[in-house]
Parts: C-alpha cells; sequence; structure tokens
C-alpha cells in the first residue's frame, strides 16, 4: 500500500514539474511547428480558429469534412482541417491568451484585438494572395477593398453591419404617419411617427435599445450633421462627440426620454430583454442589424404574435444627410487571417478562394443538402433546420450563383429590405486606428462621453453640462488627438 | 535541526502529509509558478523571439494614465464599504444561526443563505436589475406602499455603490458565515453548562464565551480579506455597471480588462495585476503586524 501511494506521490509531481517547464518552452516552440504537412497519407493538415467551430462542435467537425471533400473533388487538393478549441467566455479574450501563448493557427478568426498581434509581424499581408485570386478579388465589396488598402491583414466579405430600426408591419400599417416618416423621415416626422405607435400598439414606450445609445445613433446621426467620425469645421477636423451636432441630438434624445418616447429603461437593458419588450409589445421599434438578425427578430415575431406582426424596416432619418451612419474603412473590424508563420500560407488562402466559388458558396451559404437545403427541379429549397440552425461561417457576397426557390428564400423580405436599405445609403468615415499611445487615454475620453450623454438624455444633468464635458474631454486627451487628426487627415 | 524535525513529523503522519499535497500542488502550480511570470510587467512581449526590457514603462502608463486615479478611488471607495458593512454579517449571521435551538429550521436558514453563493453574477444582476426596478420592482413597490418615491437605483451614482454593497453581502454572508459556524461548534460545550449554572443570560454566554472565542477567527480571516482590498469584484461591476454609472464604480480589474485585456497589451495588465498584488501583501503584513501588536493574535 506504501509503495502505491510513493509511486502516486512520484508521479504527481513529476506531472507538476513537466506542466511547469512546458509553460516555460511552449509558447516559443510552438510557433516552428504550426502549419506543418501532417504525415498520413499525404494530406496537408491546416490548423483553424473559429469563434464556436471547435472540435467539440459536430456541425462544425461535419462542415470542415464536407469542405476537405469539395477541395479534393473539386481542386483535386487534400486538406485535412485541425480545429482548435477555444476556452470559454469572451472569444476575442480567449483566442489572445491562445496565440500569446505561441500556439499560432494557419488560419485565424479574429473578433478584435488583432492590431497586437499584427504588429508583431504574425499576420500576412493578404492582398498579393487577393491579386492573384480566382473568386475572392471579384465578391469583394468596396469597404472590403478600402479597409484591405489600410490594413492589409484582415479580410471579411460580408455585409455592412448596421442597426437598422424595425417595427410590427400591422402597427405601421395602421399608422397615419407611417406614410409621411416613409416619403420624408425628418427628426420631427419620425417623433411624430413614435408618439402614434406608442398609442396603436398601448406600448409603454415607442423605441428602447440595449443599454447603448449608439444603437439609436444609426437612424439619427446623419440627420443632425454627422456624417464622419471627424467632422471639417472652421477650426480645423474636431471629433463628433464634441461637435454641436452632437449637442443637438442629444437634446432630440432628451425630449424622446422626457416624453416617455424612448425606453426609461433603456440603460439597463441586454440584448435578451430588449427583444422580450419588443416581441411582447412594451416596445415598438428596436434597432437590429440588418440582415441576419432581422431575420430572426421577423420569424420570432411571427411565431409570437402572428403571420400580420411580421416586420418592416423604416429609414434612417433625414436632415443634413442621410444614412445609417458611415462606414468605417480604417480596417475590418473582424475577420479572417493567415499567419505568417504558417508553411502552408498559400494553400489556406485557396481554401479561402474556393469558399468563394460557387461550390464552395452552396457549401458555407446553405449548409448540408439533404439537411439544411435540397435540390428540387434544379432550384434550391431551404429546410427549416437552414433557417433555425445555419449561418455563413465564411464569405456572403451579395450576389449567389445558385437559383433558391421563391418559397424558400435566403433571407426574409424584412431581412432583405434592411441589407438594400444600408447599401443604398453607403458612405465612407474617415476615422483612423488609434495609435497605441492613445489607447489609454481613449478610454477615459470614451467614459466620458458615455457618462454625459447617459446624464443628459435622462436629464440627471443640464443640456449646458454638454460644454464641460467637451472641456474634460479635450483635457483627457483630445487636444492631442485631434491635432494627430488634424495632422494626418486630409 | 529544523529539518530534521519536519521528516520526522513527515515519517509519522506520512497519510496526513500526503492528503496535503494535492493542495500544494494546486498552490505552486497556480499561485508561486505564475509569480515568475510577473517578470512580464518590466517587458514588451514578443509572441516570437525574446522579450524586450523595458524597465517602468508599463509603469509610468499607468500611472500617468488620469483615468487610474478615477478607478483606483473607485477600488479603495468600493472595497472599505464592503469590508466596513459586509465583512460583520456573516459574524452575527452565525451568532444568530447558533442560537437557532431547532436542528432543521437551523439548516434550512443555512441552506438558504448559502445559495446564492452558487448563483453566477449574470444571474445575480438580473435578479437585482428586476427587484430593483422603479416602475415594479419589488423595492419600489414596498417604498411606494409607504408613499415614497421610486427611485432608478441601477442608473443612480448616489446608490449604485450601495446596490453592490447589498448584492454582494446577499450572494455571500451565509457561505462566509460557514468558518464562524465552524470555529462556534468548537467550543467546548462544558463552557456553556457552567456560565449557566451561573445564571449567563443567553446574550451574556455569546457576549463572554461565544464572541473571543471566534477573536482568532475572525482576525485571521479580516487580515487575509485585506490581500484582497484590491479586487473589488470585477464581475459585479461588470455585470452591474451602465453608461450612467460607470464612472463611480469603474474599478481597477474592469480598467485592466479593458486597456489590457481585450486591447491584447498583457504587460500593462501584469503591471496594473503586480500593483494590485503589492498593495495587497503591505496590507497583508501592516495588519498581521498591527494585530500582533494590540491584540498578540496575527495570521501566523
Amino acid at each position: 500500500m506504501k509503495k502505491v501511494l510513493l509511486t502516486f506521490v512520484m508521479i504527481l509531481m513529476v506531472g507538476v514539474l513537466a506542466a511547469c517547464s512546458d509553460g516555460e518552452k511552449n509558447p516559443k516552440e510552438a510557433t516552428t511547428k504550426e502549419g506543418e504537412a501532417a504525415g498520413d497519407s499525404g494530406a496537408q493538415t491546416i490548423k483553424v480558429v473559429f469563434k464556436d467551430d471547435g472540435p467539440s462542435n459536430p456541425v462544425a467537425v461535419s462542415y470542415y469534412e464536407k469542405l476537405s471533400e469539395g477541395l479534393k473533388k473539386d481542386l483535386d487538393l487534400d486538406v485535412k482541417f485541425d480545429l482548435v478549441e477555444v476556452a470559454q467566455g469572451d472569444y476575442a479574450e480567449k483566442l489572445n491568451l491562445l496565440l500569446y501563448s505561441g500556439e499560432i493557427p494557419d488560419l485565424i478568426y479574429f473578433q478584435g484585438a488583432d492590431k497586437q498581434i499584427a504588429d508583431q509581424g504574425l499576420l500576412e499581408d493578404l492582398t498579393p494572395y487577393i491579386e492573384d485570386s480566382k473568386y475572392i478579388k471579384s465578391i469583394m465589396n468596396p469597404y472590403n477593398e478600402a479597409r484591405l488598402r489600410n490594413y492589409p491583414y484582415l479580410l471579411w466579405i460580408k455585409p455592412l453591419d448596421n442597426r437598422v430600426p424595425v417595427v410590427r408591419k400591422d402597427w405601421f400599417d395602421q399608422a397615419s404617419s407611417s406614410a409621411t416618416l416613409m416619403e420624408n423621415p425628418t427628426v420631427d416626422n419620425y417623433k411624430a411617427f413614435f408618439k402614434e405607435i406608442v398609442q396603436i400598439g398601448d406600448t409603454k414606450n415607442a423605441v428602447t435599445v440595449a443599454g447603448d445609445i449608439r444603437e439609436l445613433d444609426y437612424t439619427f446621426d446623419m440627420a443632425f450633421g454627422i456624417n464622419k467620425t471627424w467632422l471639417d469645421s472652421e477650426k480645423g477636423f474636431e471629433h463628433y462627440k464634441v461637435s454641436s451636432q452632437t449637442k443637438d441630438k442629444l437634446e432630440f434624445y432628451r425630449q424622446l426620454y422626457e416624453e416617455g418616447l424612448l425606453d426609461p429603461q433603456y440603460l439597463t437593458k441586454k440584448h435578451d430583454t430588449k427583444q422580450e419588450v419588443f416581441y411582447n409589445g412594451e416596445t415598438a421599434v428596436i434597432p437590429g442589424t440588418n440582415g441576419k438578425v432581422i431575420d430572426i427578430y421577423n420569424d420570432r415575431m411571427r411565431v409570437l404574435n402572428g403571420e400580420e406582426s411580421q416586420l418592416q424596416v423604416l429609414p434612417p432619418a433625414k436632415g443634413e444627410y442621410q444614412g445609417f451612419g458611415a462606414t468605417d474603412i480604417s480596417k475590418e473590424s473582424r475577420g479572417l487571417a493567415i499567419s505568417s508563420q504558417s508553411k502552408n500560407k498559400d494553400l489556406v488562402f485557396q481554401v479561402l478562394d474556393y469558399l468563394a466559388s460557387p461550390e464552395g458558396q452552396k457549401l458555407d451559404r446553405l449548409g448540408f443538402e439533404g439537411e439544411h437545403y435540397n435540390v428540387v427541379d434544379g432550384k434550391v429549397e431551404l429546410t427549416e433546420k437552414y433557417y433555425g440552425d445555419w449561418y455563413a461561417r465564411y464569405w456572403e457576397p451579395n450576389n449567389v450563383e445558385f437559383e433558391v426557390a421563391e418559397s424558400t428564400p435566403l433571407l426574409g423580405d424584412a431581412a432583405e429590405k434592411s441589407l438594400l436599405s444600408v447599401a443604398d445609403y453607403y458612405s465612407e468615415d474617415n476615422s483612423f486606428v488609434l495609435p497605441e499611445e492613445y489607447v489609454a487615454q481613449w478610454d477615459a475620453m470614451e467614459n466620458l462621453y458615455k457618462e454625459y450623454s447617459a446624464d443628459i438624455i435622462t436629464g440627471k444633468k443640464p443640456l449646458e453640462a454638454f460644454d464641460d464635458y467637451v472641456k474634460k474631454w479635450y483635457a483627457a486627451g483630445g487636444e492631442s488627438l485631434t491635432k494627430y487628426a488634424n495632422d494626418n487627415l486630409k | 535541526m529544523k529539518i530534521k524535525k519536519l521528516i520526522k513529523r513527515i515519517r509519522e503522519d506520512w497519510v496526513l502529509y500526503l492528503m496535503l499535497l494535492p493542495g500544494i500542488t494546486y498552490f505552486i502550480v497556480f499561485h508561486i509558478v505564475p509569480i515568475l511570470g510577473m517578470k512580464l510587467a518590466f517587458q514588451d512581449y514578443r509572441i516570437i523571439g525574446d522579450n524586450e526590457w523595458v524597465g517602468l514603462k508599463h509603469f509610468k502608463v499607468l500611472m500617468d494614465s488620469s483615468a487610474f486615479y478615477d478607478v483606483l478611488k473607485n477600488t479603495i471607495i468600493i472595497s472599505t464599504m464592503k469590508i466596513i458593512f459586509i465583512f460583520p454579517i456573516p459574524i452575527i449571521l452565525s451568532l444568530l444561526i447558533s442560537e437557532v435551538r431547532s436542528g432543521r429550521f437551523r439548516k434550512y436558514v443555512q441552506a438558504v443563505s448559502y445559495l446564492p453563493h452558487f448563483l453566477s453574477w449574470v444571474v445575480i444582476a438580473g435578479v437585482w436589475i428586476s427587484f430593483l426596478h422603479p416602475a415594479d420592482g419589488g423595492f419600489n413597490v414596498i417604498r411606494n406602499f409607504f408613499q415614497l418615491p421610486s427611485i432608478d437605483f441601477m442608473t443612480s451614482k448616489e446608490h449604485i455603490r450601495w446596490v453592490l454593497v447589498f448584492s454582494e453581502m446577499w450572494r455571500s454572508a451565509g457561505w462566509d458565515s460557514i468558518l464562524y459556524i465552524a470555529a462556534i461548534m468548537k467550543i467546548s460545550p462544558s463552557l456553556y453548562e457552567a456560565a449557566k449554572i451561573d445564571g449567563a443570560s443567553s446574550f451574556q454566554q455569546m457576549r463572554y464565551i461565544t464572541l473571543p472565542a471566534l477573536l482568532s477567527t475572525v482576525i485571521t480571516i479580516f487580515i487575509l480579506n485585506l490581500g484582497f482590498f484590491m479586487n473589488a469584484g470585477f464581475d459585479q461591476v461588470f455585470n452591474m455597471s451602465n453608461d450612467s454609472v460607470n464612472s463611480v464604480i469603474d474599478i481597477l480589474d474592469t480598467y485592466v480588462y479593458r486597456i489590457g485585456i481585450l486591447n491584447g497589451q498583457y504587460a500593462y495588465a501584469t503591471a496594473a495585476s503586480l500593483f494590485k498584488g503589492v498593495v495587497g501583501i503591505v496590507l497583508i503584513l501592516g495588519t498581521h503586524y498591527l494585530s500582533k501588536k494590540y491584540t498578540g493574535k496575527g495570521v501566523w
């Protein structure tokens, strides 16, 4: 018995020492191992890290198996995918911990915090690959091209992700102010519509957001003259958050709040509670991300409140300008990158290009044949499972090569309209990637804006407090940042 | 000589030492070895290649940031409030529970008071936001019943720190009382019997037997708690914060999370953690020294 226990103790101690010594060595060694060719059957292995797509996700495993089959069949490429399991929690945070530990997969999906990795020279410049690509260059949107010129390490060919306001169509149709709003969506007409819709729906308020007024800014910013991050004023470039236009906008929000049109509890709302009050009729309008998210809202609303409650997309408010906000083209805020340490960079890009091809798009956009879709008379018919489970992991260009049956469209009417509406009002922003030395100052400036805007809207501070805020904002680092902007913007 | 004694002891009670081994292993792997990683606070970390020594650069950036002093102030205020108002509650609760005569009722009270400890802060934040809702939250309904106006506690700068204190109290009081209840159970019943014969009331028994017997446990836990003084509750603040109150409850941990972790500036985050650790050690050693001097009792 004693011997057994002693052996156990010895094993435990050796294990501890091994664990400790590995922690010191692995980070530097692991980088050289990434991307090496897999020995068995001559197939090349690509290590992939993607949100929610670890080896424990059976759908992801099947997806990459089918992708391997497609690559073999269509391009005669022997590729295997080694999926990396990312620890549960915030993806950007856990991914960074993985990368900083020295484990750098060949293909990496980022959801922020990629610049520090790029600054260390660990991400591949994608420009030459895209220039030589067969499919990707033809499906890129203008904003993808602009972003790639400024920051060539991330690629994310997806629709713009702005927030568009939606309302139940049955309520919208009953409101006499609806037609005026659609024809001429001024700020005043929006307010009139909000007032009427509260009465029609017998709701507690007209509009709510999930804790952050920025969701509403997408609709109203441009009407108040905020058409870019750095506004061209007489004094030179001025950040919109300290501009008179923002002051006017906050005054408008304050009025909405005072009149009970803006949810008095918007500050403590989360995304789930925001949707809950929308579905149960406590609020009439919510902003949602254009495209798939609007589809989800629409389906849920129809299930809970009947067919007539499907959603109507509202236009962006019209004033000095009109639109859902200028699009940041400084860089992709998320997307795919190839490790500069990978031994299979060309192969990884071939896979990305394949996913932009008609065959690759069929897998990525539609899922698995017989499960997520069926082909009937040469047309794609989507199944219930497609609508419930499937989402495109990689590219979502505007046009698809396959024909989808009208009875089962890729996106519902409201979602499709939201995409078109956002695309119609596309304009480019002049924001830039913040230099590292401004990160801490920017945090302080952002906190000031959030605090003052929340307090002004909710009436805790008078509108005149905006001027104090502007002074504090400049003192907290705004002055040097504004100088930097004026030195660098043309 | 001491080592020989220790070896002799280990030989005599080797089973007990064996049982201690997993705990020691845990502390070595997760608490001692990571201390070596603290050198990152003085380096610029490179994933490939050698890290670059930058001296006190990250500490300088930390100290130069105006936001740092705001979050430091918030951390100290919230931690002080929690120590003053929460620390005595488990002691009082354990004293009250030990006075309950019905065993079944005592178990029920203990179980109910332990439950919140097992809830995550996401859930607790949801519960408290609903409970304090200005329109139909339970607390404001009671206030309205007494003709008092509703208060939006979650967005009020004056009240939000109290929300943190009371929600933390609700979550931890029961669980933290376990140690004190265990210490009370250790007190010899003969002391209480003798006191009863001498005519001591229940309160006098508590005052002259229970409380003095608890003192060393209280002091030890108090000193150890001070080691976590700079941890004002990341999960709690993260889930209960909003734009209106962030300026008064933004603490060192949430600041480091935003600047250090989300922006991938790990060396900066390590510098902030090291700062917290040093403050914690100073507080532990300082309080231990003062406690030894004035009460004769300390952590060791």
